[in-house]
């Protein structure tokens, strides 16, 4: 009977009752959108490191993947001595450097590109889109993103011109190459429109002008089994003195100290989000009471019990809360994707990355929370339904 | 046998700054099948006695005894109990909620009291068949007249088979014919045994109870 009763007195105002559903929507979807951010940023980020199965990143000594210019010499040996290791499965040897390149359709102006070196039997860095891999020994074939191949106006199978690094004392490029296009590729840590290329290790490192000391800019290590993970980042942090070594949990940690305002940030908001559902339903509540404290005072007169009124009261704020819970979800999705597509795009950024993951216990925490918040928010107006003294209310009624 | 006892019931509460004896010592005594009327002019206090003797406001001194239990003795929750059992309130504005329906209003009270919801559906629609809105039933409070409200409060006050109805000048929002059903309906339930205490000023109302209590300014004149 309560339930009747609450649910159809939020009819008696539709225009209110939607006016505070609209609120407590918009506070919901802000509140999901929040907790997606605030676990998204982590989860994104080592769903991004895991998507090739790479748990381990050894880089130059106080250093971060891809973090600074800083490279690793003897790269071959190092590949030798990680393979050696009982635990590991593969090691990726990447070089990442800037290049440029020349339009197929010619010209004199230079695209600058994002050159990558690696080894195609075992690579954690993309993902073919279509055409063909480099074989492992391809000195002559090249991979494109989408968007070099785009700057550079090639196809698969044209031919386009890389050009290594300057040298600074003939302002001219130390090396060019004619190199045909085998692939068009998603390279997994670029940022949107990233003109990136790559190809054979020893061919980037020619490039690059690293090729005299093997250097390489990062080694990804993929372990037999997750359990092998931190033996292996162990016994490879004892044996690789001089390099940085690193599984995804200790670089996920790293990222959450840099990371750390944008907790703040969620946490700040999402608390305000609560705040508002709690004053929202409050005041629509304490007010609708205050309008029927006549009602409630007849109700308790004929024997309604004070649990009664306040159960009334709190299925109206749940009522409430759940219609308005249910709408904030689907707003909350919806704009969490927009919000998305805005601030990946910023430079730097992953395109692959994501800062708001619509995972099931991040919308499931959103819920439980605003539901109990919306359930607590109408505990005042009920004590004051229920408190309501009788005869008092009646007589003021009366008059 | 008596139903319902009072005695020495005083009432003060103030009003702004001042004191207001409301009640100054009355006693009453309401016997099983008793038709009682209040009667008195404005502010006499006969609606706080009403009050009083329904549990719904406590005397500042005196005690009352509703079938030899002292209300005074009793907590909130027993309180509430007793007057969703024993009592039966029609009040003068009817106060149904506008969001039931006529049956749903009726149903209140039993489901407050745990009737079984077949049990008290019904009822309910027994209870409207005897007030004459059987047809009716459906119908929100709001789609019903003031005289078909009033019928449908006393439906609920007869909810839970009380030991007595009290009402609080049952046809004072109602016009002449429709104050006459009403009447007829109270001629019409005392005649069949329900005990009725009732405050009024209506003339007609009170000729029809078996006692008259006349009030003046917080006491029983005679």
């Amino acid at each position: 009977m309560e339930f009747r009763w609450g649910v159809r007195n939020l009819r008696r105002h539709p225009f209110r009752t939607a006016l505070s559903i609209a609120g407590i929507a918009v506070a919901s979807a802000m509140l999901l959108d929040m907790v997606m951010l605030r676990g998204g940023l982590e989860a994104s980020f080592a769903d991004l490191l895991l998507v090739r199965g790479y748990q381990i990143r050894v880089t130059p000594k106080g250093t971060l993947p891809l973090d600074s210019e800083a490279t690793l010499p003897d790269a071959t040996g190092l590949v030798a001595t990680i393979r050696s290791d009982p635990g590991v499965a593969g090691v990726a040897p990447l070089v990442a450097t800037s290049i440029y390149g020349r339009r197929v359709a010619g010209g004199d102006s230079l695209v600058t590109l994002f050159g990558y070196g690696i080894d195609p039997r075992d690579q954690g860095l993309y993902q073919l889109l279509r055409g063909a891999d480099l074989a492992a020994d391809d000195s002559a074939g090249v991979l494109l993103s989408e968007a070099s191949a785009t700057a550079l106006g090639a196809a698969i199978g044209d031919t386009v011109t890389l050009l290594g690094v300057l040298d600074p004392q003939m302002a001219a490029p130390a090396m060019e190459r004619r190199l045909v296009v085998r692939g068009v590729v998603q390279w997994l840590y670029d940022y949107r429109e990233q003109p990136s290329v790559g190809t054979v290790v020893p061919l980037m490192q020619r490039l690059a002008r690293t090729e005299r000391e093997d250097r390489v800019s990062v080694l990804l290590v993929k372990a037999k089994s997750d359990a092998d993970v931190e033996p292996v980042v162990e016994r490879l942090r004892t044996r690789l003195g001089g390099a940085e070594v690193n599984g995804v949990a200790d670089l996920v940690r790293h990222f959450q100290d840099r990371m750390v305002y944008f907790r703040q940030l969620a946490t700040i908001l999402g608390s305000v989000s609560l705040l508002v559902t709690v004053l929202l339903i409050g005041t629509l509540l304490t007010i609708t009471v205050n309008e029927r404290l006549g009602e409630i005072a007849t109700l308790r007169a004929i024997g309604v019990s004070r649990a009664s009124i306040v159960k009334e009261v709190l299925v109206e704020g749940t009522a409430l809360t759940v219609v308005g819970c249910a709408l904030g979800v689907a707003l909350g999705l919806v704009t969490a994707r927009y919000l998305d597509e805005i601030l990946t795009s910023f430079p730097g950024l992953p395109a692959t990355f994501s800062f708001f993951v619509p995972r099931t216990p991040n919308v499931v925490t959103a819920i439980l929370v605003t539901l109990l918040t919306g359930a607590l928010a109408g505990l005042y107006p009920a004590w004051l339904a229920a408190r309501a003294p009788i005869a008092p209310t009646l007589r003021a009624e009366a008059t | 046998m008596t139903v319902l006892t009072g005695r020495g019931l005083e009432k003060t509460y103030k009003l702004e700054s001042q004191t207001v004896h409301a009640l100054r010592g009355v006693d009453v005594d309401v016997a099983a099948g008793d038709y009682v009327a209040i009667v008195g002019p404005s502010g006499c206090g006969k609606s706080t006695l009403l009050q009083l003797l329904g549990g719904i406001d406590t005397p500042s001194a005196g005690r009352i005894e509703l079938l030899g239990t002292r209300l005074d003795t009793l907590d909130d929750r027993a309180l509430t109990r007793l007057r969703l059992t024993k009592l039966g309130f029609v009040f003068q504005r009817f106060h149904l909620l506008p969001v039931l329906n006529a049956t749903e209003n009726v149903e209140l009270p039993m489901a407050e009291a745990g009737v079984a919801p077949a049990e008290r559906r019904r009822r309910a629609l027994e209870l409207l068949e005897y007030v004459g809105l059987r047809a009716r039933a459906r119908h929100r409070a709001t789609q019903l007249s003031g005289g078909e409200m009033q019928r449908v409060a006393i439906a609920r006050a007869l909810a839970n088979r009380p030991a007595v109805i009290l009402a609080d000048e049952p046809t004072g929002e109602l016009d002449a014919a429709t104050g006459r059903e009403i009447l007829n309906l109270f001629r019409r339930l005392n005649g069949e045994g329900t005990t009725l205490v009732v405050v009024t000023h209506d003339d007609r109302l009170a000729g029809e109870a078996g006692r008259v209590i006349r009030m003046l300014d917080g006491r029983i004149e005679g």
